[in-house]
């Protein structure tokens, strides 16, 4: 009877922990949108890697998030990662087209960006 | 946000750059412009600029060539070709990189009539009229030339171009040019070193 009593107490004990550690990691990892709202706010700060780093996390976990994939472009943009902006935008404008804010976003930097690789591809690369 | 952009030159940031003088033209429409031009000592003007933008906005080493230097052509492309002149200016220099090009600067003063192409609001129909046209202001047309002091290559060729209206009471080439340096002062500055600039974009919260 006691026996049976310690190995309920056993399980219930292991139990116990799974289900701290189940929390404490959903704990550890903060939610898509208030990734977003942080990422945002190091961009508005001018913390363009963190904000990078936040939006990536929600493109891995959200792909087929538009806003998420927008927001992304503009960290890589500010951070001067201008290919890598351009696929973001892309993907961003495919995966929601009828957005106007990212649609807008992807036209001003088309528009930049043709006009910088023009310029920038004239330089020798012999230096 | 502002934009990072990167130079256009990959340099170190230190590095010795001579200043050659530009081929320069200067012309305007009317008489009375082309005579205040020649009171305009562009070559003088532009150089000094050039050099005091470069010494407070970059670190490069600037080495003052002068306006006295005669340059081996009148024409750019052969210019931009002139290898060995440009690796003995260098080397007599101690220069990494030697900085030239042209300079056109252009008083407008034109007025007349245009072709343009209208489609009817009421009809739908496309017909040809004639607008008359009236274009004043201060034209500035510059072509950089970079080239390499070891080899005397040229490493970059870059044009910037700008108009600026004029009020016709008041129209003073000095004045003229200077707006157009101040408004090409980024993008010139951009070939050397990093800049900025100010883009508008959107950012979501959710």
């Amino acid at each position: 009877m006691a026996r049976g009593l310690t190995t309920w107490l056993r399980i219930a004990f292991v139990a116990t922990l799974a289900a701290t550690a189940a929390c404490a990691s959903r704990a550890s990892e903060p939610s898509v949108s208030r990734e977003m709202r942080f990422g945002a706010r190091m961009g508005r700060l001018g913390y363009w890697r963190e904000a990078r780093f936040r939006f990536a996390r929600v493109v891995a976990r959200d792909p087929n998030n538009a806003r998420a994939h927008n927001n992304l472009a503009v960290a890589l943009e500010a951070d001067g990662d201008f290919s890598g902006a351009f696929d973001e935008y892309k993907k961003a404008v495919t995966l929601d087209a009828a957005d106007k804010s990212i649609h807008q976003n992807y036209t001003r930097f088309a528009e930049f960006y043709t006009a910088y690789t023009k310029k920038v591809g004239k330089v020798s690369p012999a230096r | 946000m502002k934009l990072p952009l990167k130079p256009r030159i990959p340099l170190k940031g230190n590095e010795r750059v001579a200043i050659a003088p530009f081929l320069i033209v200067a012309s305007a429409d009317k008489p009375k412009d082309k005579a205040d031009l020649a009171n305009l000592d562009l070559q003088a003007e532009f150089h000094r600029y050039l050099i005091q933008r470069l010494q407070k906005k970059t670190k490069l080493q600037l080495i003052d060539l002068g306006t006295e230097v005669q340059l081996p052509s009148r024409e750019l492309v052969a210019l931009s070709r002139s290898t060995d002149f440009w690796r003995t200016i260098a080397q007599k220099n101690g220069a990494d990189i030697v900085v030239s090009g042209s300079l056109e600067f252009k008083v407008e003063d034109s007025a007349g009539y245009k072709t343009e192409e209208y489609v009817s609001p009421v009809t739908g129909q496309t017909s040809f009229r004639q607008i008359y046209v009236e274009r004043t202001g201060f034209l500035f047309d510059i072509v950089f030339l970079v080239f390499d002091g070891k080899t005397g290559d040229k490493i970059l060729q870059d044009e910037f171009k700008d108009f600026r209206e004029r009020n016709r009471r008041r129209a003073d080439e000095m004045l003229g040019l200077f707006s157009n340096l101040f408004s090409l002062e980024d993008q010139v500055l951009n070939m050397f070193v990093p800049r900025e600039r100010a883009v508008q974009r959107y950012l979501f919260t959710r």
